[in-house]
């Protein structure tokens, strides 16, 4: 425990947990209408043309936080429009993207001579790195985020449950739906330095998940999972400088942890989700033929 | 009476196939007008088209008197009832929250509780405010986009197959409800329905159409047996019943 109180007073520490609480408030945010637009491949692929980033600011010197941003951009926004142009269905352009930013990337890595071990970093993120230039680019874009949905959030709400009842109302959709993208991928982009590549995505699915198991109503859904995604970043912090554990998927694990716990919990009381699943095992018990999710 | 909507000379594609081909249309100020047709006549997508919900080829849509771009804030004067409402029904909204969302123009944080409890009122449905949206049955989710309606002044409703899935005595009794507040709203009312009976008890015009218009005019005249025969042609059946 003394440990813990030393290590709370270092700034390297502070500086972690404050961007991690500010990280957690963020993803949650945008990640509570990421799990309704049904948008979690989506994040997890924009995520991946970080490598690309990393791997063309390592060749060309310059310092690879400057290029991660332009490439998830480009790479959301790019998704986006296949997504609107094509009739395809969009896992098919995400998974086509996916691999096609992760071969570039390797391909790119390949190109460059001497120690690459550094750009592994990436891969899983170091909190413990982040420095107050970070801590002020989390919290502008939380400024952002925060405003834009909330001044929008009817509208937001609206074009997420049906698209056509927004469009008649007079909400551009198709507006809204690139300022979203854009502001996703600025997100993952700032992410990615603190949580890593393979688990940002943890960040923005997980509380609001937790947070949708819990309760019916929107507010308490989007403050929920605001909360969750805040205290389980802290904590996660907490818990890692306390047994000495990686700080990113610490992190992860307390968010997993809360999401059990709200599965658990979504059993015993009668949530939404509860009620949907024993209406499932009723319509099971009925008819015998059928066994899985219509 | 002045004519509210004015579609004229439409004609809309749909990849390589034509939807609807030269389609004129007037609805009269608190006129009820039902839109019947056979299955893939296009009715659906005119809907959509006078709604700017689908690109549209060639022809014009006015509706109150100014093009769809020029709508601006008349826009919220429109209310639509789709065939479904297709979401995830895990989502967690509640009757109340989903119905506040037809107030335009006001933060959702300071939503008119009163408004959305007196149009909850008027449609029956105020048990349900505390309800997921996704837990509700068929009928109640129809009170539910009524009430959506209801929450703001509107002046012209578009229920596209707004009864489908209902059971007879659900439709039945949503019929009466949307009858009732057509006469206390003043609605100006286009529906998309399969249901020559109701059409013939409760619209005052009727638009027949098959990829264009076929017939219109009153209940008896575009629902004669002509009329049908033009419409869906030699195989029909028309059955009727008293509910």
């Amino acid at each position: 425990m003394d440990n813990l109180l030393d290590l709370l007073q270092q700034g390297f520490m502070q500086r972690a947990m404050i961007a991690g609480g500010l990280m957690g408030i963020l993803g949650a945010l945008l990640g509570s209408f990421v799990i309704l637009r049904q948008l979690t491949f989506f994040s997890h692929t924009v995520g991946h043309a970080a490598i690309v980033g990393i791997a063309m600011g390592v060749l060309l010197g310059v310092n690879p936080d400057w290029l991660i941003a332009p490439c998830i951009l480009l790479l959301g926004l790019g998704l986006q429009y296949f997504t609107e142009k094509s009739d395809l269905n969009s896992e098919i352009i995400l998974s086509t993207m996916l691999s096609g930013s992760i071969a570039v990337g390797i391909i790119l890595i390949g190109f460059i001579s001497g120690y690459r071990g550094s750009l592994f970093n990436f891969l899983f993120g170091d909190i413990l790195a982040v420095n107050e230039w970070d801590i002020y680019k989390c919290l502008v874009l939380l400024l952002i985020c925060a405003l834009f949905l909330l001044l929008t959030l009817k509208e937001q709400v609206l074009l997420t449950l049906n698209q056509q009842m927004a469009t008649v109302q007079g909400i551009p959709v198709r507006f809204y739906r690139y300022i979203f993208t854009i502001l996703l991928s600025l997100v993952v982009a700032v992410a990615i330095k603190a949580i890593g590549i393979l688990l940002v995505n943890a960040f923005l699915v997980i509380p609001p998940a937790s947070a949708k198991l819990l309760t019916r109503k929107f507010t308490s859904f989007l403050t929920l999972g605001t909360l969750l995604g805040c205290f389980s970043a802290i904590f996660g912090m907490l818990f890692s400088g306390l047994f000495n554990t990686s700080s990113g998927p610490t992190i992860v694990l307390v968010q997993v942890s809360i999401f059990l716990g709200a599965l658990l919990l979504s059993k015993v009381w009668k949530f939404p989700l509860a009620e949907e699943k024993l209406f499932k095992g009723q319509r099971a018990k009925l008819d015998p033929k059928h066994s899985g999710p219509q | 009476m002045s004519a509210l909507v004015q579609v004229e000379d439409l004609t809309v594609w749909q990849g390589t196939q034509i939807a609807l081909s030269h389609v004129s249309l007037t609805l009269e100020e608190g006129s009820s007008t039902a839109l019947v047709g056979p299955n893939g006549a296009g009715k659906s997508t005119l809907v959509q088209a006078m709604l700017g919900l689908i690109p549209v080829e060639s022809g014009s849509v006015r509706l109150f008197g100014c093009s769809l771009e020029q709508l601006g804030e008349r826009r919220h004067a429109i209310g639509y009832v789709p065939q479904n409402l297709p979401f995830e029904r895990t989502f967690p909204i509640t009757v109340a929250e989903f119905v506040a969302l037809g107030i335009p123009k006001r933060s959702w944080w300071k939503q008119d509780k009163s408004a959305v409890e007196r149009a909850l009122i008027r449609v029956n449905a105020m048990h349900l405010a505390n309800k997921p949206l996704g837990n509700l049955s068929g009928g109640e989710t129809k009170r539910v986009l009524l009430a959506y309606c209801l929450v703001h002044p509107r002046k012209l409703l578009i229920l596209d197959e707004a009864p489908a899935g209902l059971d007879p005595q659900a439709e039945e009794s949503f019929y009466q409800l949307l009858e009732e507040l057509r006469m206390q709203e003043r609605w100006t009312i286009l529906q998309i329905s399969h249901d020559l009976d109701m059409v013939s008890r409760s619209c005052d015009h009727v638009v027949c159409i098959n990829q264009r218009v076929v017939c219109e005019g009153t209940p008896e005249e575009a629902l004669s047996n002509e009329s049908l025969l033009l419409a869906y042609g030699p195989n029909r059946t028309r059955y009727h019943h008293q509910h």
